[in-house]
């Protein structure tokens, strides 16, 4: 090796010196500042822009983004801006957990999270750093008040949505005018997001004398003819998929391809009910039903105004985004609100203080995109109800009206 | 000015610090590691722990890959292991922390020996898809088995005390996962220079060799395995018991080849260089997004390609200091030494 190249090493290593300088300067403040009259609020955020949840996370960070920026635009929260400090954090726990101890030392009021591993892992961390924190993870888990304190959830809960479809599934079997109950099989991803679901799923069915059996999609199967071959033995009516888009995807067009469509109905829950998964399994996704906690965009309702309109402006438009941004959009809606409550209370915008601001939102309306939102002190479950839909010629359209999971 | 570094003595030449120089440097690394979180943020704290905990798994998948070229992807695995079985004994059977750490840390040492029995007949890539396999088992009981680890949900471990107080936080944990560091530390760099580490290594070298030589390959196999998973155990205890709280997501596959990575940039067979492989692998994506962050406000256009570039210059890192350096990081610390030992006169 010539002197030249021994170099090299050196040169790199100063190039990353450099950054490290680079990345410790403290961050010039944004020149609107200084116009605007009340101090801004801080939220820190981590997205998945670039790891294994990317393809519905990149919508759901551009909605939670359009809306601070829309809120913003029209003057903020009380007069006051929401700073949101975000990052790529690539679906990696300890990223997530870097990421959200700089954010906290940055001065960050309330967090925005985004799948189980990270809110998760964080479940501790927040409790104590009173870190108001919502994310896309709707694991029933996270609404025990003792282990979960400063967890809210948006969406209805993976075993809601689950009980929601299998109340549908039994009065659908009934107005069809079949005698005795139907057979449901739930079929899901194999991991903790897959399986939350199946306990309280399996007790609601042997509660209401539904035939019930639960069964794993193997991680890194390229097809689930054997799974589906099973799911036919058993005898099921109706399936509950509880998986990512394109999994989904595979399954409905094996399900096509053997002719079990016919036979029995599929009912996707929220993270694989989506557009995506109508794109990526074409005509196999006809007549497909889906529990559905966000309303998608092809199904218009007041809610889609705002962030319809935004997004034109930008050229644009929310059909193009897809429901995720509306979720992204409409959680950070709930979060300000939260944060609005307690600047009307004339108490200190902190983490403890936003807690109970949040906890005084009763039937907090989405404009229709999620069922209304309620907390309380006891309870930091959004909703339990949701609308069925069904893809019509490539498009989710309503299908019922809220049904809940505790009548 | 000195031409060499020469021994005259046995005891010279064992001793693990030569040289002046080298006996001030460590002096002056440990006042830094002491002062260092009376002046750090939380933050700068937080990225100290999770550098120290890779540091503690990286130097027990060296002794394994590096020292006995026993190749294994199995790492986020044994890990598991660690970080459950610590955490099952204290949040189930109340055991304290000080203790289910080194309960954990044998077994996984147990697991660690159980998936090596395989390195006896397979070896090189054959040996990764068998450590791999160690990972996809482990994991699978790991979020199966729900009578014992919970399944699905998280298990959440009480926070650890010392003389009622609690120690979990950024700064009480780095005087643990540090001090931990340091007796690994001592222990490895030991290791190399007893009856079993000349053995680790004469196996890695020329495992037919060795055998000739009476080393018995499936006892010092077995023990290397042994060994390096009960330091891997020990860095799976460490983050159940500082972050409260263990899920399966934080030990997959990813983890495994990321401290492979580690190793192998930081420098096979050296201790130093787990360190540097850590440090590495844990603050340059975190200086990326720091200096994503800032380019954010200067141009605020390129928003949406920040995390993608990000990616792309940690892979082109990646990649140039292996192709300028192949022997990883420790080497090029070795050239800058060498080159400021001659200075000015270099030849």
């Amino acid at each position: 090796m010539s002197r030249r190249q021994r170099i090299i090493p050196f040169l790199l290593l100063a190039v990353l010196v450099l950054g490290a300088c680079a990345g410790a300067a403290p961050q010039a403040p944004a020149a609107t500042e200084a116009a605007r009259p009340k101090e801004p609020i801080k939220v820190g955020a981590i997205f998945d822009l670039t790891g294994a949840t990317a393809d519905v996370g990149t919508p759901y960070s551009e909605g939670v983004k359009g809306y601070v920026e829309w809120l913003n635009s029209k003057g903020g929260v009380e007069g006051h801006p929401i700073d949101l400090i975000s990052a790529d954090y690539a679906y990696k726990v300890d990223q997530a957990e870097a990421l959200y101890s700089q954010f906290v030392g940055e001065g960050v009021v309330a967090f925005m999270g985004w799948g189980t591993g990270d809110t998760e892992a964080l479940r501790p961390r927040i409790a104590e750093d009173k870190v108001p924190f919502m994310s896309a993870s709707y694991s029933a888990a996270l609404t025990k008040m003792d282990e979960a304190p400063y967890n809210f959830l948006i969406g209805t809960t993976y075993s809601d949505q689950a009980i929601i479809a299998l109340r549908w599934a039994a009065d659908d079997w009934a107005a069809r005018g079949n005698s005795g109950k139907p057979k449901v099989a739930v079929i899901h991803h194999d991991s903790p997001f897959g399986q939350s679901p199946l306990e309280d799923a399996r007790a609601f069915a042997a509660a209401n004398g539904i035939g019930f059996t639960s069964l794993p999609m193997p991680r890194g199967a390229t097809d689930y003819v054997a799974e589906l071959a099973q799911i036919q033995q058993f005898g099921a009516n109706y399936v509950i998929v509880h998986t990512v888009s394109s999994p989904a995807a595979v399954l409905l067009k094996n399900a096509a391809d053997q002719g079990y469509k016919d036979k029995m109905q599929f009912i996707l829950l929220n993270w694989c009910a989506d557009e995506i998964f109508v794109n990526l399994a074409g005509a196999a996704a006809e007549g497909v039903l889906g529990a559905i906690p966000f309303t998608p965009p092809t199904s218009p309702v007041p809610g889609h105004k705002d962030p319809d309109e935004w997004l034109k402006s930008k050229g644009s438009s929310l059909e193009a985004k897809g429901l995720h941004y509306s979720q992204g959009w409409w959680t950070m809606a709930v979060m300000t609100e939260g944060i609005r409550r307690t600047i009307q209370q004339g108490k200190p915008v902190t983490g403890e203080n936003i807690r109970s601001g949040l906890e005084s939102i009763q039937n907090f309306d989405t404009g229709g995109v999620t069922a209304p939102i309620s907390f309380s002190p006891t309870s930091h479950k959004g909703n339990n109800a949701l609308r069925m839909f069904k893809v019509e010629n490539g498009k989710w359209v309503q299908v019922s009206d809220y049904i809940s999971a505790t009548p | 000015m000195v031409s060499g570094i020469y021994h005259t003595t046995y005891e010279q030449d064992m001793a693990l610090r030569r040289t002046p120089a080298q006996k001030i440097r460590l002096v002056l690394v440990i006042a830094l590691a002491l002062i260092f979180p009376f002046l750090a943020s939380r933050y700068h704290l937080n990225l100290a722990n999770q550098v120290g905990i890779a540091v503690i798994g990286a130097i027990g998948l060296n002794i394994l890959v590096g020292y006995t070229g026993q190749i294994s992807l199995g790492q986020g695995g044994f890990l598991a292991v660690g970080a459950y079985t610590a955490g099952i004994l204290t949040a189930r059977y109340g055991v304290p922390w000080w203790l289910s750490t080194p309960i954990a840390c044998l077994v996984t040492a147990l697991v660690g020996m159980v998936f090596g029995i395989p390195s006896l007949r397979l070896k090189g890539l054959y040996l990764a898809i068998a450590t791999l396999a160690a990972q996809v088992i482990i994991l699978w009981v790991v979020t199966h088995w729900k009578t014992v680890t919970g399944g699905v949900e998280a298990l959440v471990v009480p926070a650890p005390t010392l003389f009622g107080r609690r120690i979990n936080t950024d700064f009480n944990f780095y005087w643990v996962i540090w001090g931990c560091a340091a007796l690994v530390t001592l222990l490895a760099v030991n290791l190399f220079r007893s009856r079993f580490g000349r053995a680790f290594i004469a196996i890695r070298d020329q495992d037919i060799a060795a055998s000739v030589m009476g080393i018995d390959l499936f006892k010092y196999k077995l023990l290397a395995f042994a060994i390096s998973s009960f330091f891997v155990g020990l860095a799976g205890a460490l983050t159940a018991h500082y972050r409260t709280i263990v899920t399966w997501e934080r030990f997959t596959m990813d983890v495994s080849v990321t401290y492979l990575a580690m190793i192998i940039i930081g420098g096979l067979g050296s201790i130093t260089g787990s360190y540097f492989g850590a440090a590495f692998m844990i603050l340059v994506p975190a200086l990326l997004t720091n200096l994503g962050r800032a380019l954010k406000s200067t141009f605020p256009i390129v928003e949406g390609l920040i995390p993608f570039f990000q990616l792309a210059v940690f892979g082109l890192a990646i990649i140039l200091f292996l192709i300028f350096e192949p022997e990883g990081l420790n080497k090029i610390w070795k050239d800058i030494k060498n080159y400021f030992r001659l200075w000015p006169f270099s030849y």
